[in-house]
């Protein structure tokens, strides 16, 4: 079993801060990333539910590597209305799941870490 | 040219030095005939043949300034550049080497004045620092090495390691004559017999032993090379055996490793082989490759690519990544073909800095097996593969390996790709392209 690397544990750590007040489980892979889920996090009144989880794995290749992608509880619209483009029905570790793709095309590691990712993801699937 | 003769690796401590640092070095030392004096930093880590040193940052001395007169030598660091470097050293948990220069060509050691000087300062160097401390004596093309390790014990440097076009081992005097292999006689007739043993004595990684990968293992086997690190975590499939050396149809299912190893050992008995049946970015597949001489990186994963250049610019291991593209569009029409061999060396444009390595690909290579198929969920056509252009480009590769450990590249730097565009029988050299503030490969690039 390999422990999570340094900047994979600074980025947990920056992660729990980012989301202080939420439950953060964290995992190790074996390989020296982790997989994390953060708790409670609001998604928006147009959803039911409006709150559920997010997860993701930060991999033994961060900071270089990009956080990608993340998953959330399965959660519908209020409308009835389709989740939009990027979003698909899923498992993840065992947990019915939906899958939101969002890559970062410009992945730039003294820019871009897992927590920014994360609030980014957020923001983008509540605005939809 | 006259025949340079190759030192083999030697067993022991060794210090590996970026070509970049070496190259500011040697214009430090060697542009007068006078004395001049240095430190280098280093990391320590394990190696194949021995404890490895990896020089990671170089100080270079101001002649009279901080290189002065010495009171019971010919020259010495002065007092305050020795503290200020020695604190660095401790801060960055890095081994500290007093680096000067001697006369001469292919000898070298220690005076009795120089021993004795270490002798007089580096208990208690090594007691300020609780790092190995010691030095080391250079010419042109010969090193030599005082180390006092921090466990009290002090031993000396087989060899000073600098990977570029041409390998460089700087030992304190050219190695021993090295048996003749009559099997060998032919290519040793180009190698010279210490050629030979160079090749018998190196560990060699391929990473990806499908169409280009065994390729590769078929040339190093039969080239002698000593030992073999085999990394792949495939199968392999009826559609690869038009590619695969040597494959049979009852190989279909078996893994690829597999097959590698058995056409490694028809070429030669007495390799050594470790076989790993995974995929590169596993830690015990990463963990091989800190223990290698030479990458063959002939996989195209983004994991393995940025695994490889980790190896490179982490270990100072030099690599060389080969592929071919085929292009096709999707109303069929075909492009230029290129196969291209690329040397990655420390200090040399990194694959990062060449936009060769895609963040989220990376992220999704990472990803456990199922997982990594529901995230690309939009499924990818095969691209066209041929043995015949694999081959060009690993014989590329392979040639410029033997070339680079056996010292008979012309020039004795330069990172130049090697692009071959077989539809207009073009063959172009390509230099890569370097980002200053590139996190991965700029920490080879440490200059005070």
């Amino acid at each position: 079993m390999t422990t999570p690397t340094p900047a994979v544990q600074a980025a947990i750590d920056a992660v729990r801060d980012d989301f202080a007040g939420h439950p953060v489980e964290v995992v190790p892979d074996g390989a020296g990333g982790a997989y994390v889920v953060v708790d409670g996090v609001h998604l928006g009144g147009q959803y039911t539910p409006p709150t559920t989880w997010l997860g993701f794995q930060i991999n033994a290749a961060y900071p270089r590597s990009d956080v990608y992608p993340h998953y959330i509880g399965r959660i519908a619209r209020h409308d009835g209305g389709s989740l939009g483009e990027a979003v698909t029905d899923t498992e993840w570790r065992g947990r019915p799941a939906l899958q939101l793709s969002r890559r970062s095309n410009h992945w730039n590691p003294a820019v871009d870490n897992a927590a920014l990712k994360a609030e980014k993801v957020i923001t983008w699937f509540a605005a939809k | 040219m006259v025949r340079r003769e190759v030192n083999p690796p030697a067993d022991g401590w060794s210090l590996t030095l970026p070509a970049g640092l070496w190259a500011d070095l040697s214009r430090h030392l060697f542009t007068d005939g006078a004395g001049h004096g240095a430190v280098i930093l280093a990391e320590h880590v394990r190696g194949p043949r021995g404890p490895r040193l990896l020089g990671r940052r170089l100080i270079l001395a101001g002649d009279g300034v901080d290189y002065v007169e010495g009171t019971t030598g010919h020259h010495a660091l002065r007092a305050e550049f020795v503290r200020d470097a020695a604190v660095l050293a401790r801060d960055e948990g890095l081994a500290y080497l007093a680096v000067h220069n001697h006369y001469g060509t292919t000898t070298v050691g220690f005076s009795i004045v120089d021993l004795s000087s270490h002798e007089r300062g580096y208990p208690a160097l090594r007691q300020i620092t609780r790092q190995l401390v010691g030095a080391v004596v250079f010419t042109s093309q010969a090193a030599a090495g005082d180390l006092w390790l921090p466990d009290g014990t002090r031993t000396t440097l087989a060899e000073v390691v600098v990977p570029d076009n041409n390998v460089l081992r700087l030992q304190p005097r050219p190695a021993e004559p090295a048996a003749r292999d009559p099997e060998y006689d032919r290519q040793s007739r180009l190698f010279g017999d210490r050629g030979q043993e160079t090749l018998r004595q190196l560990h060699v990684a391929v990473v990806g032993l499908g169409g280009v990968g065994s390729v590769v293992v078929e040339l190093l086997a039969r080239l002698g090379v000593g030992h073999l690190v085999l990394i792949d975590a495939d199968h392999a499939a009826r559609t690869n055996l038009p590619r695969l050396i040597a494959a049979r149809h009852d190989d279909v299912g078996r893994p690829k490793t597999s097959l590698a190893a058995r056409n490694a050992r028809q070429a030669n008995p007495d390799v050594m082989l470790t076989l790993i049946q995974q995929e590169v970015q596993t830690p015990r597949a990463r963990d091989a490759l800190a223990y290698c001489d030479w990458i063959f990186l002939a996989a195209d994963t983004d994991a393995a690519r940025h695994w490889v250049n980790e190896a490179v610019h982490q270990h100072l291991i030099p690599a060389t990544q080969i592929g071919v593209k085929i292009p096709v569009d999707a109303d069929g029409t075909l492009g230029q073909i290129h196969a291209v061999t690329r040397p990655i060396t420390p200090d040399g444009g990194c694959l990062w800095c060449n936009e060769l390595i895609d963040a989220t690909e990376l992220a999704i290579d990472m990803l456990p097996d199922a997982e990594r198929e529901r995230a690309r969920y939009v499924a990818g056509v095969p691209a066209p593969s041929v043995i015949a252009l694999n081959t060009l480009a690993a014989a590329e590769a392979v040639n410029h390996f033997m070339l680079a450990v056996t010292n008979l590249h012309h020039d004795d730097t330069g990172q130049a790709a090697v692009l071959h565009r077989p539809r207009s029988r073009d063959r172009d050299l390509q230099n890569p392209r370097r980002n200053p503030l590139c996190p991965t490969c700029s920490r080879c690039r440490q200059r005070t």
